[in-house]
């Protein structure tokens, strides 16, 4: 049972293993801010859909199952935005477009239909927990170096530090993005964490 | 047959349920998400009219006052830079010249021409003429910024049609 | 005129959806070398892309708006791309057997790219007209096709080239990627 919620942070680590989710990486990850940011978005609607999807899992028909998926986790998604939009609107204008963009991210129609819409709620809570904090994990990651390569500091909740050297705004700027990724999947791969 | 009414009544159960709970949410956070807004707009006025305590207007026209007294205008802009739409907030003192700007939107090159955003740069617009809001290089008295001079320009473009067009709508009321 | 332009660039070349925007990276790094399988990608998303933007405009314009139920943006645009997607699959299956090999196979994928979405709330969020709508969908879909072909024809000289096996595949892809995201950067030089 533990493993189901294991399993999401490493083995089966969404960004990295099962290269899901990508969109927000690249583009979110400038800031560690906007990476727990939304992180914690993904990981409420990860959380909530599969809990939904899992208990009415012999309701909905097979036939149909894909537009039922997408009408739940939109509602999620939705709520999340509504949320934010109320209560946390300097960092829903950080997120900009990929608040709404996270109903399409394969992350989690993808564990819905795979794991969700066949496995009891206990198990389908922890496999959501569970990629959902892979995925922000790794977001974590990937920021930590674009912020700190990219503005020559890093900053949590307003502490940070800032390092004494020139940096590279590079880092900041989507090329950066893509580089970051490359390099770290494979560093990853290389050190044989994963594949 | 039946199967198929399974399908279209779950289906349509799941987005009636959706669209419930979505509207329910909606007015909870509604009023909030105003106040937000609401909020974002005062801050923006506030930095540039320090002692503003009302304001009135709408359409990108405000009247400013300080204590029941007058004390200036701000005005919508919008002009196209770099990268997007620039929007800035034109503050403007009784006499007609510029109280200062703010730069609202932009989505211009960070680390070249984000800095319209910078301090010492919407400094330079406090206090004159409208007639002064051009680059030095086209005969004004803005500075632009080094290496963004499309940027500058887009912004000193947005602050001085902006002006004349608010200026003329007010004129006609 | 010239505003239509303005958008059909920007979001071909300035904010190109891949390669500045992040969007649709999925088809983007599963592509295969083949240029020909990289175009026929590249038009059906485009098509969707376009389609998908004039109908969530009009359901935007004469439904969300006039009834006051923006709230429900979101749930509303990814059920009508859905349901358009699936219609047209099953619409070119039964009428083209040619067009359905070309394009068809692709479609599934597209209901949940980001950039079909993405494309549906710039266009709600930003405020465009109708034809505006129709100019950035365009853009963004010729700029989508642009950075598929280019990509495509890359992938073709990294399969013969000598790469460090852990960087085989994904990794060098992204890493390509990045290079082309930077060449790209030369394009806000274009004054809009």
């Amino acid at each position: 049972m533990i493993k189901d919620f294991t399993n999401g942070i490493v083995k089966m680590n969404p960004i990295f293993v099962l290269a899901l989710g990508l969109c927000p990486a690249l583009a979110i990850s400038t800031s560690i801010d906007n990476a727990i940011g939304m992180g914690a978005s993904v990981i409420f609607v990860l959380l909530f859909s599969n809990l939904m999807i899992s208990l009415l899992r012999n309701v909905i028909p097979k036939e149909v199952r894909i537009p039922c998926f997408i009408v739940i986790i939109a509602t999620f998604v939705t709520i999340v935005s509504l949320a934010l939009q109320a209560y946390l609107p300097a960092l829903n204008e950080s997120l900009g477009i990929y608040v709404p963009l996270i109903v399409v991210n394969c992350i989690i129609l993808g564990r819905a239909e795979a794991f969700a819409s066949k496995n009891p709620v206990s198990r389908s809570v922890l496999d959501a927990l569970g990629i959902g904090l892979g995925f922000t994990l790794s977001l974590i990651i990937i920021s930590i170096i674009r912020e700190l390569l990219g503005t020559g500091g890093i900053s949590v909740f307003g502490y940070g530090v800032t390092l004494p050297f020139s940096p590279a705004t590079f880092f900041i700027m989507p090329a950066g993005a893509f580089l970051v990724i490359g390099l770290l999947l494979g560093l990853f791969k290389r050190v044989g964490v994963i594949r | 047959m039946k199967e198929s009414w399974k399908r279209v009544i779950v289906l349509t159960s799941i987005v009636a349920i959706s669209v419930v709970v979505l509207s329910s949410i909606y007015n909870i956070t509604e009023p909030e998400i105003a106040k937000q807004k609401e909020i974002k707009f005062e801050e923006m006025l506030q930095s540039i009219f320090p002692l503003a305590t009302d304001y009135s207007g709408k359409e990108g026209i405000y009247e400013i006052y300080s204590n029941n007294k007058r004390v200036g205008y701000a005005l919508m802009a919008n002009g196209t830079g770099y990268g997007g739409y620039i929007e800035i907030l034109v503050g403007v003192n009784e006499d007609k010249t510029i109280k200062g700007i703010k730069i609202l939107k932009q989505t211009e090159t960070p680390g070249l021409g984000a800095k319209i955003t910078e301090k010492w740069f919407t400094d330079q617009f406090s206090g004159k003429p409208i007639g002064d809001i051009r680059l030095k290089k086209d005969d004004g008295k803005i500075d632009a910024i080094t290496g963004a001079t499309i940027s500058s320009s887009a912004a000193v473009d947005t602050v001085y049609e902006g002006y004349m067009e608010k200026i003329k709508m007010m004129e006609e009321k | 005129m010239n505003e239509l332009l303005a958008l059909f660039i920007k979001y071909a070349l300035v904010n190109n959806f891949i390669l500045t925007m992040f969007l649709g990276l999925c088809p983007f790094f599963g592509v295969s070398k083949r240029l020909g399988d990289a175009l026929s990608m590249g038009i059906a998303v485009t098509f969707v892309m376009l389609s998908a933007s004039v109908i969530t405009w009009l359901i935007a314009h004469f439904l969300l708006i006039p009834f006051n139920i923006q709230y429900m943006e979101i749930v509303v645009f990814i059920l009508v791309i859905a349901s358009f997607v699936q219609l047209i699959e099953m619409f070119i299956r039964k009428t083209s057997v040619s067009l359905y090999r070309a394009l068809g196979i692709y479609l599934p994928l597209i209901t949940t790219n980001c950039a079909i979405l993405g494309i549906a709330e710039i266009n709600f969020r930003e405020g465009f007209s109708l034809l505006g709508s129709v100019a950035s969908s365009l853009g963004a879909g010729v700029g989508f096709i642009l950075a598929l072909a280019i990509m495509s024809g890359m992938r073709e000289r990294l399969e013969i080239s000598a790469v460090p096996e852990s960087f085989e595949g994904l990794p060098i892809a992204f890493i390509t990627a990045s290079l082309l995201s930077l060449s790209f950067i030369v394009f806000r030089g274009i004054g809009l």
